[in-house]
């Protein structure tokens, strides 16, 4: 066996970086999803100050490239505060923070979308504030944003990718590898994008389930 | 009581309501009637909360509306029903009628829902308790919205315009319900455009023309002399008659 031949071993190896590209994906949304709807909750209560913070950083990291934001975590923070920041925190940091401000917009139009009269007649009846977010506008507002939600977050695997280049183990790292070493880009990136593919199909099946499933509960003929 | 002192309000620079003072006893059913545009539905918003008056004063069994910490004890007294119903589409009927006695009564779930069936049973919504609103006829959801505002056990019913979202039929079904509610001493301020049946069910006939209250009678002297003495009301009373 030559040097640059594939070997079983390196199935183990794409599923390792599968995995690693996996768990930042799921860190990250979940860290996301939590920081972006306590935005939009900060935004719903129209905390003064705050909600202009929210609203100003968000619009910073709509706009401008991942990858550029990984630069500045992972170069200009060790260098600005003199701290260490290891490839993955720095991967989970901006993949956390972009995600956060994506899912904020989602969840800021899925609350408005909400009827007006359902959320005074919820008044009307003594609910307080949290009552009425909690029990009238959440269950409608998730039912609305599974579909845009789902959209994004199949983008947001894609966007792992780039962190490659400050060389966390990811699966396309791990390509890379692969490609280097047996000068067969046409097979190792088939593979590879297949992976991305299948796991992105696994998200969108995964999120239309979720949604019909709302909805039946809900028998909710919105939209 | 309900008491309405000097009250005001305007949307920008439109006055819509303009010094109204208004009483409405427990046991009272009092019809609010006038064209539209004469603000009818702000008078009703006004007294529930949903907007913030600009002068004058609004008391609900004495607490203030317009002061937050009252305002919540002045909602838990009254239940509104809506023109066009607003129930919460994600909840069956059973959860719209039992959501503010479980959030704001503190009810345990088991007893507020056997409650909401009761109530709906008793609107002849038995089979339909489960039913979504989107599964319901216009007059189902509007029966739904009354029991919504029952459960809540208040002392004043505010209504407005329950039935003009419904067709004929389904506006009898709603009307026999609210007729019923009258005999058993409910206290209603009842927003209309069904002249009759304002007649048939009231105690007292406000009448409002451009924000202003130029009628608080009994019923009959409404609909007699003494109301046709007034222009405004003669001719809105034959205008609607003509309809
Ligand atoms: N939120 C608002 N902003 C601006 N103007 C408003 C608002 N709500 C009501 N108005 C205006 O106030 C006036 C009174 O409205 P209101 O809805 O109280 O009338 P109404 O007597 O209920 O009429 P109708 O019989 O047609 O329901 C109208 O001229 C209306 O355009
Ligand atoms: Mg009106």
């Amino acid at each position: 066996m030559r040097y640059g031949d594939f070997t079983p071993f390196d199935i183990v190896l794409l599923l390792q970086g599968l995995g690693v590209s996996l768990a930042l994906f799921v860190s990250t949304t979940l860290i996301g999803l939590f920081i972006g709807t306590v935005w939009a909750v900060i935004r719903f209560y129209r905390v003064p100050v705050l909600m202009q913070l929210v609203t100003f950083v968000a619009e910073l990291l709509k706009n401008s490239p991942v990858l550029v934001q990984l630069f500045l975590v992972f170069f200009g923070l060790p260098a600005f505060l003199k701290i260490n920041v290891t490839p993955t925190e720095a991967a989970v940091i901006t993949l956390s923070g972009n995600s956060a401000a994506f899912i904020y917009v989602i969840a800021v139009s899925a609350i408005e979308s909400v009827g007006r009269d359902q959320i005074e007649a919820a008044r009307v009846f003594g609910l307080t504030r949290w009552q009425i977010l909690r029990r009238v506008i959440a269950p409608q507002a998730t039912a609305f944003a599974i579909g845009p939600l789902t959209g994004l977050l199949v983008n947001q695997l894609q966007v792992t990718s780039l962190i490659s280049v400050i060389g966390v183990m990811d699966l396309t790292k791990v390509g890379n590898i692969l490609n280097l070493r047996t000068l067969k880009p046409f097979l190792v990136w088939t593979a590879v994008g297949l992976l991305y593919y299948l796991t992105a199909k696994l998200v969108t099946y995964a999120g239309a389930r979720f949604e019909k499933r709302l909805r039946a509960h809900t028998a909710w003929k919105g939209l | 009581m309900i008491s309405i002192t000097g009250l005001r309000k305007s949307f920008g620079a439109a006055t819509v309501l303009n010094g109204i003072d208004l009483e409405i006893r427990q046991g009272e059913v009092v019809s609010v009637l006038g064209s539209s545009g004469s603000g009818k539905s702000t008078l009703i918003r006004c007294i529930n909360g949903l907007e913030k008056i600009d002068a004058g004063k609004i008391t609900v069994d004495g607490f203030d509306v317009s002061k937050p910490r009252e305002l919540s004890e002045a909602r838990k007294r009254s239940g509104t029903v809506f023109q066009l119903f607003n129930l919460y589409p994600h909840m069956t009927a059973v959860q719209n009628v039992a959501l503010a006695p479980i959030e704001v009564l503190k009810l345990p779930r088991m007893q507020a829902e056997a409650e909401a069936r009761e109530l709906l049973h008793s609107v002849g919504l038995t089979e339909r308790a489960d039913a979504y609103p989107s599964q319901l006829s216009g007059g189902q959801r509007q029966r739904v919205g009354i029991c919504r505002a029952l459960a809540m056990k208040p002392s004043y019913l505010l209504l407005d315009e329950v039935t003009s979202a419904l067709d004929p039929e389904m506006t009898s079904e709603v009307l026999s319900i609210l007729a019923a509610l009258a005999k058993t001493g409910t206290t209603m301020v009842f927003v209309t455009h069904e002249i009759e049946f304002a007649r048939s069910i009231s105690s007292r006939i406000a009448f409002l023309d451009k924000g202003q209250l130029i009628a608080d009678l009994p019923t009959e002297e409404f609909f007699s002399a003494t109301g046709m003495a007034l222009p405004r009301v003669a001719q809105f009373l034959s205008k609607m008659r003509k309809d």
